[in-house]
């Protein structure tokens, strides 16, 4: 096992100001559990400190560090140099903005611009069912539950939506696409017609092309085109 | 001044909320409800209100069910009271407990997915610190949403907000409180993404910015939590309370800061030193990995100071292990699947055959702007600033005292932030004031300061080098030889990175000018806290002074302390309202100055 290693990291930079984007080759030592964080800190403190890039919880629970790693879209905080090295098979590994949203600089993106599809779907519910407990709690039966249960887990870090080829041309994506599906099959949402008929839509789930992309890069292992084809074929049951 | 300096344009609304997670959303949806159409603007600095930082809380959230045959509200403040050291207030203790069973229906029917059992209740979990008939036994009182309560209310009040018609301001910062005549008239606000700075007239202003976990090297807060509120209240002329009430959580994963919760010690994880000695038996010869909290903080802190703990190289993180190794699979599967899952995650680690890295990690503020039971920010015992509310982490009603049990703090945002949305709706029908005219001069300075300094230092490394100074003597153990150096350490440290010249000059998403901007709030921050913990010789919750290891009456009042000049404090004390003791009912002598002994 080694102790550290010597990487190179090739960070798509962007500067607004100048209106200029360039490739930045960093080269940089680091031990084997930092994560790519923690050697982004590093660069900022080390070599470059005007270098920017977005995370907040670090603890993969907010999904605000979404870059694309070798191609991949993945969240900077949970990814070991280690695992890195070893997934990829290489010490060098090009970082850029994920694709969902205008560059602000650097590797932070306008997330509020990737959000605009989740704020379509309306994520809350819409028209609250009638509670036969006035007062107090809906009573919802925990297999009830399961059938949504994982798909509560999203973070909304847009992996899936970088990774899924449909998302640039007018589509939901399949997060957004996804929240909705959990309030249709939540009991306590009652306006599953406006939602269903959102989904049939020109934005809608026909644009999907089942490649399987968003489940394939979940970094919360949330099987997304289950939920998307869900929808695909009206069974909510 | 520079020309690039001025209010790009003046925005007006009903209210502003100045912090987008828990508590000021929730207050917002509160206001939607009650009075539709009210004008309100939220502003967050995370990249968009879901990524705030109640997102992480794990565990759940504490609340007396009346439908429970054992558990009854009077426990729960019991429980509060004692756990606070008897530094909590009383009447804000009454009215957070009465009102908790309402907020969880009040999430539930708006959609959260709180876990079940099997008639499809509401399950309920045991806490540290949370018991039935004052101490007998542990209660069920804690409702939770898996290993994500914390996400699921931050997605609810986040949808509820949304859906009354809230405006986000994302990336934005607070910078400047406007303050006239004591009453609060809107904020100056600078704009990351573009670089621009706002002013924004408010009838009603609500602080909800969370914690300030990031003055310690090691935290389990966000990036964010730099004490911005707090710097910007002190920088207005306010008292901050409490400050050196902070709690630290004995066992942090090394590196993310992630809590290792007290279940791994529960369900038998064992504490060992370099030796590999299982060494809480010296400490707690009875309780061992069970003893309460703050006591295990100290005896694995006293291991590391004693030369006893391991050196993580990666993280330059002193530590201790945690072994796991001889519990059964059906343990690590089915009892402690998530906990055990970060060791793999984070460190790589399988705790099944492998030692854990764990230490004491800073993990909430109990102090922060003060304000009475409604919300309202006071500049002393007895006067409010009008207008002006403080919600969340950020705001001490003092619901928590100087220790806070696990599940009580998202059960205060949300409460807190109901009941300072009952507040503003009272307030809406009064004119708002003008803006003053010297708005935003303070913040210009401040910031063209920044973008002209030329001297060469490095601003990240006087940042960790301040976080490994607090953490070192104003962390877990405090005395007064520490105080006096951290004191010393934080006025030279404010010297270097005065003049620090940045390296990217632009206004526009500048991370770097962000960052600068943070490590004065920061500094200032660490300096109350610091001064505060010198002041205060007595051991109470989470502060903990070696040399003087008891409680003392003589402290027992709110540490109240203005700053308007970096280093010069002006102390001054808020009595403690012992209201449910004064008023004599059933059970009244359980709220008088009880012992904290679990
Ligand atoms: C890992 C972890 C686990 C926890 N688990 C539990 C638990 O199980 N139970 C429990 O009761 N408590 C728990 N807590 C504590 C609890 O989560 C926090 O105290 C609480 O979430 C804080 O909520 P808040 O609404 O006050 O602030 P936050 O949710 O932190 O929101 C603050 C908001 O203010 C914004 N903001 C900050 N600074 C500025 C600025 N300068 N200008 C503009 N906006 C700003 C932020 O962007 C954010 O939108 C946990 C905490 C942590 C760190
Ligand atoms: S399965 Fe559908 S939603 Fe998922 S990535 Fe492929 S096209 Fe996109
Ligand atoms: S489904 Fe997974 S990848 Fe997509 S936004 Fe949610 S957490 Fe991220
Ligand atoms: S920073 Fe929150 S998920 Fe990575």
């Amino acid at each position: 096992m080694k102790e550290s290693y010597s990487l190179v990291f090739n960070i798509k930079r962007h500067d607004p100001e100048a209106h200029k984007s360039w490739m930045q080759t960093y080269r940089i030592e680091a031990g084997r559990i930092l994560r790519f964080t923690d050697v982004l800190r590093k660069i900022n403190k080390e070599l470059d400190p005007t270098l920017a890039w977005n995370s907040s919880c670090e603890h993969a629970q907010c999904g605000s560090c979404s870059v694309v790693i070798n191609g991949k879209p993945m969240l900077a905080c949970e990814l070991l140099v280690e695992n890195a090295v070893v997934y990829f098979g290489t010490t060098t590994f090009t970082i850029e903005p994920i694709s969902v949203a205008p560059v602000l600089r650097d590797l932070v993106v306008d997330l509020e611009k990737a959000y605009d599809r989740v704020h379509r779907i309306r994520p809350f519910i819409i028209q609250p069912s009638k509670n036969p407990n006035q007062g107090q709690e809906y009573r919802i039966s925990p297999r009830r539950m399961e059938g949504y249960l994982d798909a509560t887990r999203c973070i909304n870090c847009f992996c899936c939506a970088t990774a899924c080829i449909s998302s640039h041309k007018g589509f939901l994506g399949p997060n957004a696409v996804m929240a909705s599906v959990v309030r249709i099959m939540d009991p306590r949402e009652d306006a599953t017609e406006d939602r269903l008929k959102q989904l049939y839509s020109e934005e809608g789930v026909y644009r999907c092309h089942t490649s399987k992309a968003c489940s394939h890069v979940c970094p919360k292992h949330i099987d997304v085109a289950h939920f998307v084809g869900l929808a695909k074929e009206r069974d909510f049951t | 001044m520079q020309k690039k300096f001025k209010l790009s344009s003046t925005i007006q609304c009903d209210v502003l909320i100045i912090g987008a997670g828990g508590a000021g959303l929730r207050c917002a949806a509160h206001i939607l409800e009650k009075r539709p159409g009210t004008h309100i603007i939220a502003v967050t600095k995370v990249s968009h209100p879901q990524k705030s930082h109640t997102s992480t809380a794990q565990g759940g959230l504490a609340a007396v069910d009346p439908k429970d045959a054992v558990d009854r509200p009077i426990y729960h403040m019991f429980d509060t009271w004692k756990g606070s050291d008897c530094m909590a207030d009383q009447d804000v203790v009454q009215k957070i407990v009465d009102a908790a069973w309402e907020e969880i229906v009040w999430l539930e029917n708006r959609g959260m997915h709180f876990t079940r059992d099997e008639e499809g209740r509401l399950s309920k979990r045991t806490f540290g610190g949370h018991t039935v008939r004052f101490g007998e036994a542990s209660a069920f009182r804690a409702v939770f949403e898996a290993d994500r309560t914390g996400k699921g209310i931050m997605d609810n009040v986040w949808g509820e907000a949304l859906k009354g018609g809230v405006a986000f301001l994302d990336q934005t910062l607070l910078t400047e409180l406007l303050i006239r005549n004591d009453r609060c008239v809107g904020a100056v606000l600078f704009m990351e993404k573009t670089g621009e700075f706002v002013a924004v007239s408010a009838k009603a202003t609500v602080l909800a910015t969370g914690g300030c976990g990031q003055v310690f090297r090691v935290t389990t807060n966000c990036r964010q939590n730099t004490g911005d509120a707090h710097a910007v209240a002190l920088q207005a002329g306010l008292p901050l309370i409490d400050m050196e009430a902070v709690q630290f959580h004995p066992t942090g994963i090394v590196g993310p800061g992630i809590l290792a919760s007290e279940t791994l010690r529960s369900v038998g994880g064992i504490l060992r030193n370099k030796e590999l000695d299982p060494f809480m038996a010296r400490y707690a010869p009875k309780m061992k990995e069970l003893a309460p909290r703050d006591l295990v903080a100290r005896a694995i802190e006293t291991e590391i100071r004693e030369g006893r703990g391991i050196l993580n190289p990666d993280h330059n993180i002193e530590h201790i292990w945690i072994d796991l190794r001889h519990l059964s699979d059906y343990v690590h599967e089915v009892q402690i699947p998530e906990v055990s899952g970060f060791f793999k995650q984070f460190m790589n680690l399988d705790p099944r055959t492998q030692l854990c890295p764990v230490r004491p990690s800073n993990h909430y503020q109990m102090g922060g702007i003060p304000t009475n039971a409604f919300g309202e920010v006071q500049r002393s015992p007895d006067t409010v600033i009008f207008g002006l509310y403080a919600a969340g982490e950020c705001g001490c009603s003092s619901f928590h005292g100087f220790n806070r049990l696990g599940t009580n703090s998202i059960l205060e945002l949300i409460t807190m932030g109901r009941f300072v949305g009952e507040r503003v709706v009272l307030s809406m029908d009064e004119a708002a004031e003008g803006l003053p005219a010297d708005a935003g001069d303070k913040t210009f300075s401040r910031f063209a300061g920044y973008l002209e300094n030329k001297k060469e230092e490095n601003i990240d490394q006087i940042r960790e080098d301040m976080r490994r100074m607090m953490t070192e003597n104003v962390g877990v153990f405090r005395a007064e030889e520490g105080l006096n150096t951290a004191i010393h350490a934080l006025t030279v440290s404010a010297e270097r990175v005065r003049g620090a010249a940045l390296r990217c000059r632009s206004l526009q998403m500048n991370q770097e000018l962000v960052q600068r901007w943070e490590i004065d709030n920061l500094l200032s921050v660490s300096m109350v806290i610091a001064q505060g913990a010198l002041r205060r010789r007595e051991s109470r919750g989470g502060h903990a002074r070696v040399d003087f290891p008891q409680r003392r009456d003589e402290f027992n009042a709110h540490t109240l302390a203005c700053m308007t000049e970096f280093g010069k404090i002006q102390f001054a004390s808020r009595p403690v309202d012992m209201s449910i003791f004064e008023a004599k009912g059933d059970n009244y002598e359980k709220f008088g100055l009880i012992e904290r002994k679990y």
